[in-house]
């Protein structure tokens, strides 16, 4: 069984992001599994950043305690992470550039002078450690060839040759002097092909497969890469992509779109997501459908830019003055990334409501190999749903006698209403973020008032009658004495952790949310009635988020939680040490 | 065609002698000699006075939040761009509570028209200073005089990159119907500044005093001159108001430069099913 981790480390600035994102498509073409993560600072230059790539021959979404192949660009990704080493471990490094004492297995590669004597850029140091890193595993160096031609296909072969040179300095300086060190860990395997995604990459995908039309966003880690993803498509999927002047523009552009009858969506980490709102709340009156994507970092403020946490859950379920219906969603991993946001479109068009997809930067920035062939089978079965949408070709559009009958606030039994859209000749309505009577006016009556409350509300009802889903409970809950509860990207960590806890003989059951709300009181409250079962709260905040919203819908109290707020992943060791001490 | 009548929805509330009624007129009439239906325009207004219009103009409309119009309409127009889009708006919206997405539509040149009501007031929430009162204009929010020097709505917008900026007066309906023609036919970003008295909370800026300040452009005056057009809005720092089109010249608008909107507008794309074309950049 394959499964190893490598993590190469650098000095910020000099191409490690690249460099890790190569070496998981390696993997992948490979055959393999991966699942990556990324540490780096809020900053451009002169700090370091950690690129660690688990990759296995079966599934993983988690990351591993060792190190089995550490690379070093410098003497400060040595010092960092030389506590993850195990005796097997192998460390590559130029002893040109720093000494290391300790006994363990060393890979010397002589990136100075190689870089010196072919005249190399910095930055291609990076590409003598995937050479020397192929090698060293016993990967095939014509998968890493072909990678570095397609990257630089548009500046020509000459660009391509240079490249090449480095890739084979790295490869033949193990070949030659490490040939007793080669392992066999990367040999090409048999398996379907796969792709390389980030939650964020996972996301836009699921909004162009939904046909969204529109993105609105301002830069913000760790969500910029979804802005950067469909700007980039933009024109060759015919979407487009608006980097507005701040948050509050953002979201009204997008709710001017969706207005106007195209699929829209914004995305912001917590601070930009605080900025919008108040029109998120004008969304939820005027009930224009509108998706929010949400990858969470520490906060409060400025916070921990480039680190992680799930600290946003309950400003998002509650963002928004005044009382209106909203849908949060809380992919686990990216293949429900996918899924839920392509969802999220349908239920925004359905119930005319804000809906939010929450991620963070663990989910939002970690690469995960999802199998091509569940995305193919999951476009392919895809179908959108606009709801009540009447377009102008519908017969009630073509019918202008009518005109006086359209009433875009029309009370009805599920709390949905017909939605016009805008240049639909003969009629017109009125889109009002004051409360208003069912033909759109304002109203400061009290009847109409109440109706058009109960009417929004309704539409909750109505979602958790028709479109609400259950958690996934992972396990049996009857078989087991514990019983992990957690939401969104910690999911694959706790399915590990039950994993090593299943090799020590205890049984445990996981339930996972990540329809997050509005949530189902009496069918949820029959997951937690079990008597002498340990139920645990797994999140990544310090104040237990989900935990309160669930004692809010429900009454059930956690006694034993485990929490981790310093910016890192919760890791399966953790939990498992919470368990066996 | 369309007639008066067919735009007009509630009777308005706005004050008698407000500079609003001769604004809401002014807007139906320009709409209409223009050719357009309630049906054909989407109108999006902001919140004070001049935002209540929502109920007493039909079109497909959206009353926005205060100070957001301007963002609304710029998503109406990149979702439809064959749509006129018109932005009505107050002062405090737009100059003060929206004044970022004033400068960045301008930069933008997105095509849409922006209708400010300038009464140097708040009216709705009774009458504290607005971003355009003159410095030492006494209120409820400034009982000893606004310290801040007032906005220049014109030099503001002509200097951003706006492509066409234009001041009337409610006053005035005919100029005012002619500027917000002019206006909404320009292809680019267009903002027309109206000077509107408040006859309730501002007893400075009165009917008397516009009277006695406006003056409209002559013939000659050369409009497609950036240097001459900010020259001119100075003047308003005298306290002098010209009427007419101050600036306006010709440059692609947003949507306009956007490949994708060659074909049509975004609303009526077929939808994009070539996945493969996104699925292989991540293999």
């Amino acid at each position: 069984m394959a499964d190893f981790t490598w993590l190469i480390g650098g000095e910020a600035g000099f191409g490690i992001m690249t460099t890790g994102v190569v070496f998981s498509k390696i993997a992948t073409r490979s055959g393999f599994y991966i699942f990556d993560y990324v540490e780096y600072p809020s900053l451009i230059r002169g700090g370091h950043n950690a690129y660690e790539v688990h990759v296995s021959d079966s599934p993983v979404s988690h990351l591993n305690p060792a190190i089995d192949i550490l690379v070093c660009l410098n003497k400060e990704t040595y010092e960092k992470h030389k506590s993850r080493l195990t005796p097997s471990s192998i460390v590559i490094f130029d002893k040109d550039e720093f000494e290391i004492k300790e006994d363990i297995k060393k890979i010397i590669i002589p990136f100075k002078k190689t870089l010196s004597e072919l005249k190399g850029q910095p930055v291609m140091k990076n590409t003598i450690a995937l050479g020397a890193s192929i090698a060293i595993l016993g990967g095939d160096i014509d998968q890493l060839i072909h990678i570095i031609s397609e990257q630089f296909a548009k500046k020509g072969e000459e660009v391509i040759n240079f490249n090449k040179q480095f890739v084979q300095a790295g490869f033949e300086a193990v070949k030659k002097n490490y040939p007793e060190n080669i392992l066999n860990n990367l040999v090409k395997r048999p398996s379907g092909e796969k792709l390389v995604l980030t939650g964020n990459d996972a996301f836009s995908l699921g909004s162009v497969i939904a046909d969204a039309r529109f993105y609105v966003a301002y830069p913000m880690t760790p969500s910029s890469t979804v802005l950067t993803d469909l700007a980039a498509w933009q024109e060759k999927v015919g979407m487009v992509v608006r980097h507005a002047e701040d948050e509050i523009s953002v979201i009204n552009t997008a709710i001017g779109s969706s207005f106007a009858g195209v699929r829209s969506a914004v995305g912001s980490s917590g601070g930009g997501f605080a900025l919008m709102v108040e029109s998120l709340s004008f969304a939820g009156i005027t009930e224009i459908p509108i998706v929010v994507f949400i990858a969470q970092r520490p906060g409060p403020a400025t916070g921990m830019p480039t680190w992680t946490e799930q600290g946003d859950l309950l400003f998002s379920v509650f963002s928004g003055h005044g009382e209106f219906p909203k849908i949060v969603l809380a992919p686990g991993d990216n293949e429900e990334m996918i899924e839920l946001t392509a969802k999220a479109y349908n239920l925004a068009d359905i119930y005319q409501m804000p809906v939010i997809v929450i991620s963070d930067m663990y989910l939002s920035e970690s690469h995960k190999s999802v199998e091509k062939s569940f995305v193919d089978s999951f476009i392919s079965q895809y179908k959108i749903n606009r709801g009540k949408l009447i377009g102008q070709d519908s017969s009630f559009a073509k019918a202008t006698e009518d005109k006086q009958k359209y009433l875009r606030y029309k009370i009805t039994e599920d709390g949905i209403s017909e939605r016009l859209i805008p240049g639909t000749p003969g009629h017109f309505y009125q889109a009002n973020s004051y409360e208003h009577v069912e033909d759109g006016h304002t109203t400061e009556e009290a009847q109409p008032r109440i109706e058009q409350v109960d009417k929004r509300a309704k539409k909750w009802v109505t979602y958790l009658k028709n479109d609400f889903a259950l958690p996934e409970v992972y396990g049996d809950i009857e078989k087991s004495d514990t019983v992990f509860v957690s939401w969104g990207s910690t999911k694959g960590i706790i399915m590990h952790a039950q994993k090593l806890l299943l090799d020590k003989n205890i049984n445990s059951a996981f339930i996972h949310f990540n329809h997050i709300y509005p949530l189902d009181t009496d069918k949820i409250t029959k997951l937690f009635d079990k008597q002498n079962k340990k139920y645990i709260l797994v999140e990544n905040n310090s104040w237990g988020q989900f935990g309160k919203l669930l004692k809010m819908e429900t009454g059930f109290e956690f006694k034993e939680k485990l929490l981790r707020y310093d910016g890192r992943p919760i890791t399966a060791e953790q939990i498992v040490n919470k368990l066996v001490k | 065609m369309a007639t008066i009548q067919d735009f007009s929805g509630y009777n308005p509330t706005w004050c008698p002698g407000c500079g609003d009624w001769g604004i809401g007129i002014a807007i139906k009439q320009a709409l209409i000699q223009l050719g357009q239906s309630p049906s054909s325009v989407a109108a999006v207004f902001g919140i004070g006075c001049s935002g209540n219009m929502n109920d007493f103009l039909n079109a497909y409309a959206i009353h926005s939040l205060h100070g957001r119009a301007i963002p609304n309409a710029i998503g109406i127009k990149i979702a439809n761009h064959k749509m006129p889009v018109i932005a009505i708006v107050g002062d405090g919206d737009c100059y003060g509570e929206g004044g970022n997405h004033l400068l960045h539509a301008c930069r933008g040149n997105h095509d849409i028209t922006v209708i400010v009501h300038d009464n140097g007031v708040y009216g709705l929430t009774t009458g504290q200073s607005a971003p355009t009162a003159q410095k030492g204009f006494k209120s409820k929010s400034t009982p000893a005089g606004i310290l801040e020097t007032p906005i220049n709505p014109l030099a503001l917008t002509i200097t951003s990159g706006a492509t066409f900026v234009a001041q009337s007066f409610a006053g005035d309906a005919i100029h005012t119907i002619s500027m917000i023609k002019a206006g909404i036919e320009h292809k680019g970003f267009s903002v027309v500044n109206i000077l509107q008295p408040c006859v309730t909370f501002n007893k400075v800026n009165t009917y008397q005093y516009y009277l006695q300040r406006v003056y409209k452009l002559d013939e000659n005056y050369k409009k497609e001159d950036f240097k001459t057009a900010v020259e001119k809005s100075l003047e308003i720092n005298e306290e002098k108001f010209p009427l007419g089109i101050i600036y306006q010249n010709k440059k692609l608008s947003y949507t306009d430069q956007l490949s994708q909107l060659k074909e049509g507008a975004l609303i009526d794309k077929k939808r994009f099913t070539d996945f493969e074309k996104i699925t292989k950049l991540f293999i």
